[in-house]
């Protein structure tokens, strides 16, 4: 099992890199499947952030978690502190009912089709999105 | 945010500058599109051949794109990486889009269009 610490500065800016550098982390534990579900569940949830989270200063980092372990990669995504809660299991939209042409509301409805399970709640004194992925047999 | 390459009948192959279309660049790919459209183009393809990766906002665009150019002409996308294209079809746009697998087949389908 290896668990690693990231911070992201809650840019648009700085999403992509982080997003790649955590697919980099998976390529070589998870099949080519699970870390295409893994990168767009990632890039999904870090540009929600970025865009949607406002928190009491502009510059509090994102805190990323990942444990891997055998064909599982788990994520735990850290509300900036200052942040409204937000579970997005509330808002997310199953992409079967995403109007063909709309040209957004995709990005909830994608984690929770990509993602093996979503889970979003307190734990000490902040807020965590959980996000696990598993090779599937 | 593109490259374009245009033929003689009309035909504008657009190939998008940035290997990977994300919320940070989907709205100046859609624009420069656009902008294409607003000159005339209205026989385009989109050339993802050099593009590895699109999240929701780069489908977004594209969406976009799509409703712009509307019934005035066609728009018709190629060169599908794995990841590309099962984003497509995760997001049910492979039964909107019509895919090709590469520039030649997206150009003969194209001009064999009524």
């Amino acid at each position: 099992m290896t668990s690693k610490t990231f911070h992201m500065v809650n840019q648009l800016e700085a999403v992509d890199t982080m997003v790649q550098t955590l697919r980099a982390e998976v390529d070589t534990f998870l099949s080519p499947e699970t870390c295409f579900r893994f990168e767009i569940c990632l890039s999904e949830t870090l540009t929600n952030l970025a865009i949607h989270a406002k928190a009491k200063t502009s510059d509090v980092p994102v805190e990323i978690g990942l444990t891997i372990e055998s064909k599982t990669a788990s994520v735990e995504i850290f509300d900036p502190l200052g942040v409204q809660p937000f579970d997005l299991r509330n808002h997310a939209k199953d992409l079967a009912e995403v109007d063909t042409l709309a040209e957004g509301g995709r990005g909830l409805g994608l984690i929770m089709e990509c993602a093996d399970e979503v889970n979003y709640g307190p734990t000490g004194s902040r807020n965590r999105l959980s996000l696990i992925f598993r090779d599937q047999t | 945010m593109i490259h374009t390459t245009s033929h003689d009948d009309g035909i504008t192959v657009v190939r998008p500058s940035a290997e990977r279309l994300t919320a940070v660049n989907a709205t100046e790919f859609k624009k420069d599109v656009v902008a294409l459209i607003d000159q005339d183009a209205s026989q385009i393809i989109i050339d993802f051949e050099n593009v590895s990766f699109l999240d929701s906002s780069g489908l977004g665009a594209l969406v976009g794109v799509l409703k712009k150019i509307g019934h005035r002409g066609d728009l018709l996308v190629c060169g599908l990486n794995s990841d590309v294209l099962q984003m497509f079809r995760v997001c049910r746009m492979d039964r909107v889009f019509a895919i090709h697998k590469d520039v030649d087949a997206a150009l003969r389908a194209i001009r064999e269009r009524p």
